[in-house]
């Protein structure tokens, strides 16, 4: 069959980076639906949406380096029955702008989309200033907020027009200029809410969101060929978060790996700590960045130095299941 | 406006509305025990002309696309919003009672549930922004409505206001009209000496607004300044009204000490004798 040129270009375009995925979806939403309106805050090629505004100038807002003026006009459109999307960075959007995210979007209860591209360590030299590795905890203790945190570019193309049914405020997690390989394969078929297993086992549970994700299922791989079944579990949504996957996955295994490129502190892990804790006592082991603030470096070596990698998943799935030499990834 | 005679008599009419929710602010304050005297009361002509005489909605449909939109930014000031609400139709006057009360939907700062609120306003320097996107909503949805902010003088010290100013005035917004209560006095003192916010109307023409400037109190004033707004068909118009803090009851005008204060009944039947006065 020839492939659809339609799904050729946004695939293209997207350079197996998640942001601009995000930026190609809003193209797709705009042609379907006439109130969708995108916002930038001098982000236009942060999110790829210079393509979007040659071709919806009338529904493209630039607003500048002003995040705290980005969102309360969202926020102010969306009461006006537009469907708003806000092209931002992670770091200051969440941060910057919590207020307003707080109170003119998630307790106003409007509408607004957040893309917020550039998260964990994807700005790897860019340094502590501009990592993101507090904002899921900071999003999803918000009443009323959606979280997704999509694996690759397949999964945040089709997260993003997934949107389109969500009658609340959605913040969107995307990377930043680093390539993620595909690993979702979600096709066209994307429930928010709902997990994906990627690998069956019942040894241990990987439960990963985002770049971790394909890094979990090569972990899974490597496992399985030492006689370990690793579930890997893609957690795109964390809020509302699927609970059935977990506790499914706790009552098999016994045993949870959680994996996510933020601060262990209120992110994925802790999500699932908080269920698990309280409804199903497991051995855990969370991966993600430690209670500190990012050295500056490439964003491959940085992830690896703070643990985020194939291996210190192997690791950490044999430790929880005592087979393992005693290393731990978290320590240096 | 037709004769000289039909406009004293609009104005007599905005100036009793103006007394009657200054008194229903008391009240909601008595029936809290304590509130936002101060800045209700320094709003309580501006909202009485806008929602008696400028802002076109419908009280028996709250939520009618094509209405005008008004966001009380100085949410500290709900009181008074509240009486105008009640008074144009949009809740019931009950409500006015129920000020502080558990589960009301009447507390310190507009609930976007209640029918009239566009927004839940508090933290200042909210109001602006939002307007800017309501206004940009008008634009988009080739609406027509005017859209309203309503600020404090203190607010202003706010950064995210002048995020918006710059972008209302980048797009053109000529249906954006902020006002401004300037009644001098933020919560711990006067806005001049906890920092200084002069030159005003010099600051909002330099973001490219047009500038009016009026006495808050004088009718006449407060209704020519609204009728004249867009004063500039694609500029956005900023009113800056000279008011006072607590106006119309003596022992709370001009001072902080009545930006929130406690009111028992003592308090509530001395200001009311003013009021009836």
């Amino acid at each position: 069959m020839e492939p659809d040129p339609v799904q050729l270009e946004w695939r293209q375009r997207s350079l197996n980076q998640t942001r601009l995925a995000f930026g190609q979806a809003l193209q797709c939403l705009a042609g379907r639906d006439d109130r969708t309106v995108v916002i930038s805050a001098d982000t236009q090629d942060l999110l790829g949406i210079r393509s979007f505004r040659a071709a919806f100038p009338d529904r493209f807002i630039e607003l500048g380096i002003a995040e705290q003026n980005a969102i309360g006009v969202a926020s102010g459109l969306a009461t006006t029955g537009m469907r708003p999307y806000v092209c931002a960075y992670a770091p200051f959007i969440t941060a910057r702008s919590m207020e307003q995210v707080r109170n003119d979007v998630a307790y106003a209860r409007q509408r607004v989309v957040i893309g917020a591209a550039a998260s964990g360590i994807t700005l790897g030299v860019a340094g502590g200033t501009h990592h993101a590795l507090e904002d899921i905890a900071l999003m999803r203790c918000l009443p009323n907020m959606t979280v997704v945190v999509p694996a690759d570019v397949e999964e945040a193309y089709f997260a993003t027009l997934a949107t389109q049914d969500i009658d609340g405020p959605v913040y969107m997690r995307l990377g930043g200029r680093v390539e993620e390989p595909s690993v979702s394969h979600v096709d066209g078929d994307f429930q928010v809410g709902k997990a994906v297993r990627l690998r069956d086992g019942n040894d241990v549970a990987i439960i990963a969101c985002g770049a971790l994700v394909a890094m979990a299922v090569q972990a899974s791989d490597a496992l399985r060929k030492s006689g370990i079944d690793a579930r890997v579990i893609n957690m795109h949504t964390i809020k509302p978060l699927d609970e059935d996957a977990i506790l499914e996955a706790a009552a098999d295994t016994g045993r949870i790996v959680t994996a996510e490129e933020h601060r262990l502190t209120g992110g994925l892990g802790g999500a699932v700590a908080e269920l698990l804790s309280t409804r199903l006592p497991t051995r855990m082991h969370m991966i993600g960045m430690p209670d500190e603030f990012g050295i500056v470096g490439p964003t491959p070596e940085v992830r690896a130095r703070y643990g985020l990698s194939t291996e210190a998943i192997v690791h950490a799935c044999e430790s929880v299941l005592g087979r393992g030499d005693g290393y731990d990834p978290g320590a240096r | 406006m037709n004769s000289d005679k039909g406009n004293a008599r609009l104005l007599d009419v905005l100036e009793d509305r103006a007394r009657q929710v200054r008194r229903d602010v008391w009240r909601a304050l008595r029936a809290g025990g304590s509130g936002h005297a101060g800045g209700s009361c320094s709003a309580a002509d501006l909202l009485a002309a806008l929602y008696f005489h400028r802002l076109n909605v419908r009280p028996d449909d709250p939520d009618w696309p094509d209405r005008d939109r008004f966001v009380l930014s100085k949410g500290h000031a709900n009181a008074a919003l509240v009486s105008v609400l009640v008074r144009a139709g949009f809740v019931p006057e009950s409500l006015l009672d129920s000020f502080y009360a558990f589960e009301s939907p009447f507390g310190m700062h507009p609930d976007i549930k209640m029918a009239g609120v566009e927004m839940c306003t508090g933290a200042l320097g909210h109001g602006l922004p939002i307007g800017v996107g309501m206004a940009l909503g008008s634009r988009l949805r080739q609406q027509s409505f005017h859209t309203f902010v309503l600020l404090g003088d203190g607010e202003l010290h706010e950064g995210s206001n002048w995020e918006a100013a710059m972008a209302a005035s980048h797009y053109r917004l000529g249906r954006l009209t902020a006002i401004v209560d300037c009644n001098r006095i933020a919560q711990s003192g006067p806005v001049s000496e906890l920092m200084s916010i002069e030159p005003l109307a010099a600051k909002w023409q330099a973001f490219g607004w047009s500038v009016v400037e009026i006495d808050g109190h004088d009718m006449n004033e407060i209704v020519t300044a609204l009728d004249s707004v867009p004063c500039e068909e694609d500029r956005p118009t900023a009113i800056l009204a000279h008011t006072v803090k607590g106006k119309g009851v003596s022992f709370a005008e001009d001072t902080h000490v009545w930006h929130s204060n406690a009111v028992d009944d003592e308090t509530y039947a001395k200001a009311l004798r003013e009021l009836e006065n």
